[in-house]
């Protein structure tokens, strides 16, 4: 099954994103920080779809963008920003470092099934 | 300066309530979850709105908890100018109320910047952006 990681500082927010993937054909993994995330990925980790939230401590959902794309294992991964900005500015900054997409919160558990979806390229 | 300091005392105060209710609204969602996933209930449109708009109460709580110590700072700064010398003080006056202003001025810009789609923005950002 393709693994999906999670990325937001909000417990609450990965609960309800946890709830709406448990009847998708993936796995998931889920990280409070970033750092944590990056750290798995360098050490082997190789997601198929990166979910990360934008304003974290410690390392923003921008910096992790940019450090994954350093990584060989992640530097062309599908990742989508989940987050309450909706700032222009930081979505060309996003799609400067190669963002697949950006969902505003709070989302529609039908719509980010289907970008899962659509990114994962399941059968619908 | 009296007042400085009851003004300080209130922003403690202030913040002091918002931590935690920030914590209480976290834990309460937190065990609907739990609820919810012990009794494998199927999340609804309503129910993950319910969720994420936690996390956006929480942001908006981070960003005017910033704002407070932002405040606080600045007023321990200028007491401590007060203190040493007055004419300094003077001017510290003029400088306080600048950051004092730039900090509720943050304060409001980041509260528009993390409401996402609860403040009225549904059909801006109704769709997923794919780049």
């Amino acid at each position: 099954m393709p693994l999906v990681i999670f990325v937001d500082d909000s417990e609450t927010a990965l609960a309800s994103t946890r709830m709406v993937t448990n009847s998708m054909p993936i796995e998931v993994k889920q990280y409070t920080e970033a750092t944590v995330a990056l750290a798995e990925i360098k050490a082997g980790m190789t997601p198929d779809l990166i979910i990360t939230d934008l304003n974290m401590p410690v390392m923003n959902g921008l910096e992790f963008l940019k450090e994954l794309r350093g990584v060989t294992a992640t530097s062309r991964t599908p990742t989508l920003m989940l987050t309450t900005e909706t700032k222009t500015e930081l979505k060309q900054q996003g799609k400067a470092l190669g963002l697949t997409g950006w969902i505003v919160k709070p989302f529609n558990p039908a719509q980010l099934k289907q970008a899962i979806t659509r990114v994962l390229r399941l059968p619908a | 300066m009296l007042i400085l300091k009851s003004v300080d005392e209130l922003l403690e105060h202030i913040k002091d309530v918002q931590s935690s209710v920030k914590s209480l609204s976290n834990d309460s969602l937190m065990n609907m979850s739990d609820y919810m996933q012990e009794n494998k209930l199927e999340i609804d449109d309503k129910i993950a709105t319910a969720f994420q708009y936690q996390d956006i109460i929480t942001q908006q709580l981070d960003a005017s908890l910033e704002a407070i110590d932002s405040m606080r700072q600045s007023i321990a700064v200028f007491s401590h100018a007060f203190k040493s010398d007055e004419d300094l003080a003077n001017g510290s006056l003029m400088k306080l109320q600048e950051k004092l202003n730039s900090a509720l001025k943050e304060a409001k810009e980041k509260k528009e910047r993390f409401s996402g789609k609860s403040s009225g923005n549904e059909s801006e950002n109704d769709e997923i952006e794919f780049f």
